[in-house]
Parts: structure tokens; sequence; C-alpha cells
């Protein structure tokens, strides 16, 4: 801490920090363009001017640049000084000479840093009366719009997306007045992340391509505290809705998971909400006739299918909320409660809570600061999309600490890249294929799973010997013997399989431990990803390794949907048994819970389930290929239109908040309380609300009871008072149900959270969970999360949002110890595995047009040896056949895939329901 | 009887000024019976009315549909649906346009501030006022009802408020035709 002197009045700061940092933290209104919180200080655009003095008798003072100032003890600055605010004003003045007077056709405009910076310094009259430098705009793929005009050169754009986020094809060009931000050539961005560009840059260059088709003003925009259903992670977002239609995702400042950043999928996946084939009305099918039926009706149906059944079947759902799984649970009970998910997905599921109860768990934030990992077997780019952004951090920490030493802050950006150059820290890949992570790994590895198990294993060993196994064998033998079997067992001695990367196993291991070992904050990362138990196993074993050797060592795991483990808490069990259950009773009614089982399972079973089920029904939000079956539809809400709670991969419970309020559609647990009651089950009408639901969750799962505590019940009120969802300068409101009623209607109530369908509310700042917009007197656009943060890049006031329901555990846990063999690849047959694509591989966002665009087609990869092995080209239409079904598609040569491994892009229609790794003949078809 | 000479006095000045008006020009005006398509009303030229929504010399809308009117607006009366001009369908001169605009008669007080916020002078005050109607709902005004006219003659000396002068609804025409 140190104390600095604003406009003559003490303040405590961290010293650590810069001036600028310090100012905004206290809350100080000082402009700024080029200093990002996330980005640090460069130092480029001179608008953070302030005057610094040297001692109390010093009147003079120099003018210099906060964001490149340390905040140091005593340091005597002037945010006031007449001199700093005609600087900063003129800064303003020069950058405008050329930024275009148009922000009425600007889609920044109204949630724009340099609008809200203009204001800020007070320059209000346009001098220059010269031609503007002009540039041509770019065409940049379907998500990221380009109006290069009204660039001012702040620079954070490249920064953002060549350091930050690693991205190769965008940079800037020309010199002097003419630096151009852009692409060599007209062409989709690369990175997964390009997206942040809308928020990063603080004009409107980069704007959200997909909301340009539907645009509405951020001032007019309905906006609900949000969780991303894209993948596990759970970052948090801020949906936006206007005239009933879902307008647009931002980012919603969460200090442990996103932070400032979301991944592309999160960001531009939303478009599905307002999908042509949304399910909009209860339907009836009968005669092959699917028609719409009233509500009333369609629920009274539902109840004489469920009255009339001899049992009832749940197949619950991991993208659907923990309250509807419960709903679902209650309902049928705890036997027929199933997952839409394999014995093998809810095997390495159990595993993974296994794992997480019982070992320090990394948050992204904590994967960010981690200064070595390895990662096993995650394709984490495409699985698990923001981690991808903290781990291209956690390379940087290690020169951090280099850096430190040079005494150079680590916020003074380029002098600490500078200083670091190349220099990387130790990030360790083992994966099956290549990733897009690669290019920061200190050391890649590619093996079959169960090559990387190994491997994971072989360091645990290599970090404790104990680690092998040996304690729990009860085999004869002596000590010794024993250790030159399990070492032998383990590293399988030698060299790899043939055709995998000539990478020395042993040593390799040992590199891996001894960078772990010499860390201050190791890391293991693994996951669901390539749908192997030993690799869960062997990460687990490598941070217990860790932990006995008193490192502080934690594992961060990527599972497959936003509520994976959700589901699996509440004790889902896999579809085969229900499969079993189905073809086992006659007369049985199934329900099935925002799954389409098609993608879930082999297509013959389904076909097999939904046959012997004597009534069907579905509740979801699209047609598919599963409620085209079902004899009776409900249309569920989605994420933005419902509430409800989903457990992240860090076993984080966060509710989710309903931003758009459809008619007919409603959360599937009040579907389901419907139908029950109808059914005569009339305990389940005492559910009135969201809270009602989770109070009966809590007592039904003592493990879930913090659950309740993720976000304040219904009840609270700020000052007596609701939070409104829309800004105070919401417009249109009494003219937009006109054409129903030209009395305003009443706004929908909402019964389920503190938050109102108004503008009207208390004005004041909500606790962290409730945010649903960020916006603060003068901060119009995304920087405004400054004023909600108890630190600038810190946590939110009060705390950031969710409950984690694991606790740290006191001291390392068990090895696991059943090490795989080695893998033997196979003549003529192919281990085919899972490859992911983070536009492509998701159920919901592949519904959107864009993330449609960028999704791959149909492809079977193989290695170039192999191809030529068994005379294939690319190209070459193949097939495959795994689980009595076959799969035809383009060969695609895949230099980096191990020997005796085929890949397919799951999630793509093709492979839906495909049921992976599984080994399969890989033959040419005509 | 000074009392009484004084009231005579009194009663016959008033009556003579009101003897006098009888004879004046008339300054009242002679609205609804008054000549001409207004029925004898006269407006200020600052005078409130009707909304006009106004073209560019090209014939295009001008309202570029950027939502400042109806941020602006203190009874929050005016709705816009933005949508994109293409090549095939362009109805304005920027990207976007106001494919639906609506203005609830039964909410504006004719403040002015829309006017005021449009950075196009897209949409301006006409004089349009005879807006008492049995039905509320009528008084949700649609672009349709607001937008002037495609001048016959394009060009500088194109009368663009056709839609003062007819005070009020003038009929559509759609671009192009
Ligand atoms: S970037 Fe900002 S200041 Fe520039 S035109 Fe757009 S809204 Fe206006
Ligand atoms: S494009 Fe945006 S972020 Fe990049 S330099 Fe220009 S204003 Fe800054
Ligand atoms: S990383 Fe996952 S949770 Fe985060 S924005 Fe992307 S898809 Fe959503
Ligand atoms: S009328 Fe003017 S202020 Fe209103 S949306 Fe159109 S251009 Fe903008
Ligand atoms: S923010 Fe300090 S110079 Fe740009």
């Amino acid at each position: 801490m140190a104390t600095i002197y604003v406009d003559g009045k003490p303040h405590q700061v961290d010293a650590q920090q810069n001036l600028l940092h310090a100012c905004l933290t206290l809350g100080f209104n000082l402009p700024y363009f080029c200093w990002h919180p996330a980005l640090g200080s460069v130092g480029a655009c001179r608008q953070c001017a302030v005057k610094q003095f040297r001692s109390p008798e010093d009147k003079h003072g120099r003018l210099v640049m906060a964001c490149m100032t340390p905040a140091s003890e005593g340091a005597q600055i002037s945010i006031a000084d007449p001199e700093a605010v005609a600087f900063r004003k003129g800064i303003i003045e020069g950058m405008m000479e050329n930024h275009p007077h148009d922000c009425p056709v600007c889609d920044e405009g109204g949630e724009c840093h340099l609008q809200d910076m203009t204001v800020m310094t007070g320059h209000d009259y346009r001098r220059y009366e010269f031609p503007k430098r002009t540039f041509r705009n770019q065409y940049l793929g379907p998500f990221v719009n380009h109006e290069m005009n009204r660039c001012i050169q702040c620079y954070r754009c490249v920064r953002f997306y060549r350091e930050y986020a690693g991205g190769q094809d965008f940079n800037v060009f020309g010199i002097r007045n003419l630096a151009y931000f852009g692409r060599h050539e007209d062409g989709v961005l690369e990175s997964e992340f390009a997206g942040n560009l809308d928020e990063v840059c603080p004009t409107g260059v980069f704007t959200d391509a997909t909301h340009k088709h539907h645009y509405t003003r951020k001032w007019d925009m309905q906006f609900a505290p949000s969780i991303c259903v894209h993948c596990g992670l759970g970052c948090n977002i801020s949906p936006g809705e206007r005239y009933g239609m879902l307008r647009r995702i931002v980012n919603r400042y969460h200090g442990d998971i996103n932070g400032y950043f979301l991944c592309d999928r999160g960001r531009y996946g939303y478009e599905f909400v307002n999908s042509e084939q949304r399910i909009r009305q209860p339907q009836i099918r009968s005669n092959g006739q699917i028609q719409p039926v009233p509500k009333q009706q369609a629920i009274e149906e539902g109840g004489r299918f469920i009255a009339s059944a001899t049992t009832v079947i749940g197949i619950g759902s991991s993208r659907a909320s923990l309250e509807s799984n419960f709903a679902l649970r209650m309902a049928v009970g705890a036997n027929h409660f199933f997952a839409g998910a394999s014995t093998q997905e809810l095997q390495l599921l159990h595993l993974t809570l296994e794992i997480l109860r019982t070992t320090p768990v990394a948050s992204l934030r904590d994967v960010e600061d981690s200064d070595a990992v390895l990662v096993l077997g995650e394709d984490v780019s495409n699985y698990a999309p923001r981690m991808a952004l903290s781990l291209r951090q956690s390379v940087r920490q290690q020169p951090f600490a280099m850096t430190d030493k040079l005494k150079i802050p680590r916020w003074l950006d380029h002098a600490v890249r500078e200083a670091a150059q190349e220099h990387k820290g130790p990030l360790f890949m083992a994966t099956v294929a290549a990733t897009r992570l690669d290019d920061v790994a200190t050391d890649t590895y590619r093996g079959a799973p169960d090559e990387i198990a190994r491997l994971g294993y072989a360091v645990a060993r290599t970090l404790d010997p104990e680690a092998a196994g040996l304690r729990a064998t009860t085999a004869s033998g002596s000590l010794a013997g024993q250790i030159v079997r399990a070492v032998r067992a383990v590293t399988g001695l030698g060299k790899p399989p043939s055709g995998a990367p000539d990478a020395d196993f042993e040593t390799m291991a040992q590199r891996i431990a001894q960078a772990l070992n010499g860390a201050e904050r190791p890391l293991v990362i693994s996951g669901l990803g390539c749908r192997s138990g030993p690799v869960l196993k062997a990460a687990a074993n490598v941070v217990r390794a860790l932990q006995r050797n008193g490192k502080p060592a934690r594992i961060a795991l990527a599972v497959p949907e936003c509520n994976s483990l959700g589901l699996a808490m509440l004790g889902a069990k896999p579809f085969e048994e229900a499969l079993a259950v189905a073809r086992e009773h006659s007369g049985t009614t199934a329900i099935m819970l925002e799954n389409d089982l098609y993608r879930q399972a082999p297509g013959s079973d389904v076909d097999v389930f939904l046959r012997s089920a004597n009534h069907l029904i579905a509740l979801d939000h699209l047609q598919n290929r599963t409620t085209a079956t079902a004899e009776l539809t409900f249309p569920a809400a989605t994420f933005a239109e419902s509430d409800g709670t989903l457990v992240n991969n860090e076993g984080r419970a966060q509710r989710f908040f309903q931003a758009l309020t459809p008619q007919e559609i409603q959360e599937s647990w009040r579907w389901l309380r419907d139908i029950f009651v109808a059914a005569g089950r009339r305990e389940f009408s005492a559910w009135k609300t969201l809270d009602d639901v989770i109070q009966s969750l809590v007592s039904e799962f003592p493990d879930l009871a913090q659950v309740a505590e993720a976000a304040p019940a219904a009840s609270f009120r700020m000052a007596g008072e609701k939070i409104p969802r829309q800004p105070h300068r919401y417009s249109g409101r009494t003219a937009m149900l006109a054409n129903i009623n030209v009395s305003e209607p009443k706004p929908p109530d909402d019964p389920d959270s503190s938050l109102s369908y108004s503008m009207e509310g208390n004005p004041d700042q909500p606790p962290a969970a409730l945010i649903p917009f960020a916006w603060a007197g003068g901060w119009n656009s995304y920087q405004a999360w400054n004023k909600f943060q108890e630190e600038i890049a810190g946590p939110l006031r009060g705390g950031n949002p969710g409950v984690r329901l694991f606790q740290p555990p006191a001291q390392a846990g068990e090895y696991f110890q059943d090490a795989p063999k080695r893998f033997q690849p196979r003549e003529g047959e192919w281990l085919v595995v899972p490859l992911y694509h983070v536009f492509g591989s998701e159920e919901l966002s592949i519904l959107s047009p864009g993330v449609k665009q960028l999704s791959p087609k149909p492809y079977i990869a193989m290695n170039d040896e192999h191809a030529k092995g068994a005379g294939l080209q690319a190209e070459d239409m193949v097939e495959l056949a795994i689980g009595g079904a076959s799969y035809r598609a383009a060969l695609q040569i895949r230099p980096d895939l191990p020997v005796g491994i085929a890949g397919v892009p799951v999630g793509v229609d093709l492979f839906a329901g495909i049921q992976l790794p599984a080994w399969s003949k890989i033959e040419r078809v005509s | 009887m000074p009392t009484i000479l004084k009231d005579i006095a009194a009663i016959a000045k008033g009556m003579s000024i009101t003897f006098m008006e009888m004879f004046q020009p008339t300054v009242v005006e002679n609205y609804p019976d008054g000549p001409g398509p207004l029925r004898g009303a006269k407006f200020q030229e600052r005078y409130r009315g009707v909304h006009v929504l106004q073209r560019d010399e090209n014939g295009l809308e001008k309202c570029v549909a950027c939502f400042l009117c109806a941020a602006a607006c203190p009874s929050n009366c005016i709705y816009i649906e933005a949508a994109e001009n293409t090549e095939e369908n362009r109805v304005s001169g920027a990207e976007r346009y106001a494919k639906v605009y609506n203005i609830d008669y039964n909410r504006c007080i004719f403040c002015g501030y829309c006017v005021e916020a449009c950075p196009t002078d897209a949409i301006t005050h006409g004089h349009g006022f005879e807006l008492a109607t049995f039905n509320a709902s009528s008084l949700v005004y649609r672009k349709e009802q607001m937008l002037a006219p495609i001048p016959a003659h394009i060009g500088a000396n194109a009368v663009f408020n056709q839609a003062e002068v007819l005070g009020g609804a003038p009929a559509q025409v759609a671009p192009g035709e």
C-alpha cells in the first residue's frame, strides 16, 4: 500500500500499480484509451495525462501519463489541474480530427468509450475543417464488422488480438497518420476470441456483425444476468432483449471466470434462441401430423399419459437447469431418472466429481496465474475455449518473475514483453491431435488417450515414487522388484509406440515433472475431451504427487456441457439403463427433458427406446429428431427465457436470469409441475416460484445446499425496490405494446427473481450476481465495469457471483492405481477419437447462422502415412462403422494424428450419437 | 343624482367599446368554416403539429433509424424497428432505415424534443392538428401516415412539406413509383 495525494487529498492505493489504475480504483473519472485493465499500459494515446508535483511546495509540476507512472509512496498528482485538463481536451480534439461525425449511424453509439471520454474531457466543438482520412473496410467474417474510419489508433485491438489472444492474421499496417488495423486481405478472422474486439476497441471500428441485422441501442435493451450455455466453463454473459427478440450477448465481468473476455461461440451462439425452428406452442402428434394445441389441453393430455403409465421414465439433460432436472427427478423418482448420456460419459462425470471433491480446483483466474501447466488430453481451444485464453496468459507468469527482478512493473506491458522476448513459462500439451495452443507450448506430445494417461502416470511417479501404486499393491515380491515392475508398467521403458512423435517418453516425463515441481503454482488440466478415465486419473495423480511434495498444485477439468456436473450430482443414471427399463416394461411413458437423444446415443438404440415407450413427451427449445417422434411437445424456455442454476466445471453453482418474456414458453420445471399436477400429483402444486423448487432441491440434496446462495432470493430488495432490467434511458415503453392496448399494460411480474421487467427500480449497484448490465454515470460503454469492482480487474463488489460447491480438501487424496497398458495400433483398424471444433461441436450454438457457417463439413481424418499405406488420398470418400452404424465422409489428411488413430468431428450432424473412442475399419467407398 | 349620472357614463363607455368592436374586422380565425384546405385555420411557422418524416433530395427517407428521437422522447411514445438497406431495397441514404416508425399520439405531448434530437432533420413537426378520434388505437400513427410523399419533381426545387399544406397524413407513395 502507498499513500498518494490526488488534488491535495491523501488516498491509500496499491503501490504495485500505476496511477491510472489507482485513480480509477478510487473512483475518479480519468479518461484513457490505450490502457485496458487486462492488457496493461503502453502510453500510446496520451489521454490519461495528470499533473505530478515533486513536493507540496512544487506549484509548477509536470504532465505525466497516469498509466505510465507508478503509484509510488507520496506521489502528488492533480487531475483537475487546468493544464492537465486542457491537455486531455486537446488530445481528444486531435483524435477527433479524422473521426467521422456520425455517431447516429454508428453501432457503437450510446455505448462508446470515445463518446464518453469526449464528453468527460469537455471537447464539444470541432475546429478542424479539412478533409478527413478515409479507409476501406474489410469483410472479417460473420461475427465482426469493420469500419476503419472510426479508428483512433489506440492499438488496443492488435495488442489484444496478437499479444493477448495469440492470433496471427490481424495486424497494423501503414505508417504515421495512416495506420490501418485489419487483415492483410479480406477474410474470416481466425481467432476464436476475435469477437472480444467489439468490446476491446474503444470506438465503433469493431462491432457485432450479428447484432447489426437486428440492431438495437444499448439503452433500449432489456438485460439480465446470465450464464453462457455453450460449454462447461460457465462464463457470465449479459443477453439483451428488445421487442421479444434476443438481440445480442456481451460479456458480464466475473473476476474468477471470464474476466473481460468471452469466446466467439459464447458471444455469437445465441441466435438459436430466435430460430425459425423454435417450438413456440405445445404440440401434439396425431396420425403423423404435428399440430399446435392449447396449453391447458396439452397439460391435461400429458397428465393422462403419466397417470395411465405403468412406469414413467425421465431423461434429464446436461443443458437443462438444475431445477428442471430436479423437478423431473422428483416427478419420476430416483430409480427412473436417467441422463441423456452414455454410461461412459456418466462414469467420467462421476470420476470428475470425485476428483473435484478431493483436489484443489483452479478457476480460470487461477489458470491464468499458474506458472507451470500440464495439459493432459484436452484440446482446450475447442472444448473449453475461454480456458485457452487463460492458458495463454499462464505462460507469462515465469517471465513475470524474471521481469520482477529487473524491477519492471507488470502493468508496463511492452517493457515486460520486450524484456521477456520469446521466453515463455512451461506449458506442456499432451493431446491426441495438434491444438491451437501448441504455438505457446514448451513441448507437445501426441498420442492415443492411453498413451497420454501413461505420460501422466509417469510424471506422477517421477514426482513421487509412491504414485505408481506401490502402497496399494498386495502382490508378492520384493519392494525393489515391485518398483521395477511398476516403473515398467507405467513408462513402458524405452520408446513410445511407433509412429508417435519422436519424443523420449521417459525424459519428457522427467522434464514435465521438473517444471511442475519447480513452479510456485503448478496446474494440471484435463477433462472429458478425450473421453478417457485413465487420463483423468493420471491428471489427478500428478496433482496429488505435487501436493505431497508440498506444492499448492491445482487441477482444472473441462466438462462437455453447461450443467454436466449438475446432472451428475442429481444422480442421473445412464441412458443404457433407461433403454433396458423401456424394453422390460410395457405401457411406459418417457419424458425427454431438453434432450436430442439422437445426438447422445446411437441412432438404433434411440429408435428402440422411442418405439418401446408407449407415450413420448418432449420438452425442448427447437424442433429436432427427438421432438419429431414425440407425441406431445412442450416449448421449453432457453437460458434467455428462464431462471435457473448451472454447475460449471469447477463445481460453481451460478444462477442465470430471464431476459425475454415469451407468452407460451415456460421453464421446463413449470411444465413438469403442471403435467404432474394434472396427473394427480397434487404435491407439486406447492412449487410456485423458482425459490420453492430450490428449497425442495436443497432439502433433498444436502450436497447442493449452497445452491440456494448462488444468488439472492426473489424476496431480495434494494431499499424496498426491485432491480431494473432496463437502463433508465429505455425508450418507446408506452408505444411498444400500443398495437395490443394503448393503455400501457403493466410489465410482467417476475415471481422468480428480484429483477423487474422495467426501467423502474433501485438505480444503485445491485449485488454481483444480479448485475444485468454495466452502466455507470458518464460511463456508457463496457468500461463501466471499472465502477463495479472492488479493485480494477479484481473481484466485483461483494465478491464474484456463484458459490463453489466443493471445498478444497485439507490434504492430498489417494492415488489412482490402474495405469493403462501401452496403446497397440491394430492392423487395418483405427481407434476413432473425437475431434472438437469451437464452431460446430456444440448442439445449440450450431443452430446460429454464423456458427453454422464456420463449422466444418463432416470428415474422417487420419495420418498421411496411414493414408498412403491404405492407398487413400485426401478427399476420398471413406466409411467407418461404429456401433452398428456406418458413417461416410471425405478423408482429411492430418499429419498431426498419431499412428493407429483416426478422428471425426463430433457434433456435426453426420456424426450425431456416435460413441467414441471406438475401433473401426476405414475403407474407401465409391 | 350624481351617482346615476356616473353609472350611465360608465355604461355608455362600456357599450361604446362594444359597438366599436362590432365594426372592427374579425380577428378570430373562422375555423372550421373558413375557406381553403385548412378551413380557416392559420398557423405560426413554429407550430408543433403532427410529425412529418422527411425525404432527401433523392426521394430517400432521411431517417437512418438511429433511435435518438425515441431516446429523447419524454413520454416514451416513439416506436422504431430498424432494418438494413440493401442494394435491391434502398430506403434511406445510410446503412439502416426505420422499417417501422410509430408515434403514439395518445402520449405525444408535442414537445419537439424528437425534432431537436434528430441528427438528419428527418423528423419535423408539421402543422397537422385534427387528431381527435373516437378510437384511441387509431392515434398510433404509422410511418406511412407521417412520411412526406415523394415529390413529383425530384430536385432542388421540389416542394417537400406538402404534408404541412395538406394538414396531416398524406397518402403513402411507395419508393420508385
Ligand atoms: S465510434 Fe463512438 S464517437 Fe465515433 S462515431 Fe461511433 S459512436 Fe460516435
Ligand atoms: S481499431 Fe479500435 S482498438 Fe484498434 S487502434 Fe483503432 S480504435 Fe484502437
Ligand atoms: S468458453 Fe464456454 S462458457 Fe465461455 S463463452 Fe465460450 S462457450 Fe461460453
Ligand atoms: S427520426 Fe431522426 S432521430 Fe429519429 S431515428 Fe430517424 S434519424 Fe434518428
Ligand atoms: S491510457 Fe495512458 S497513455 Fe493511453
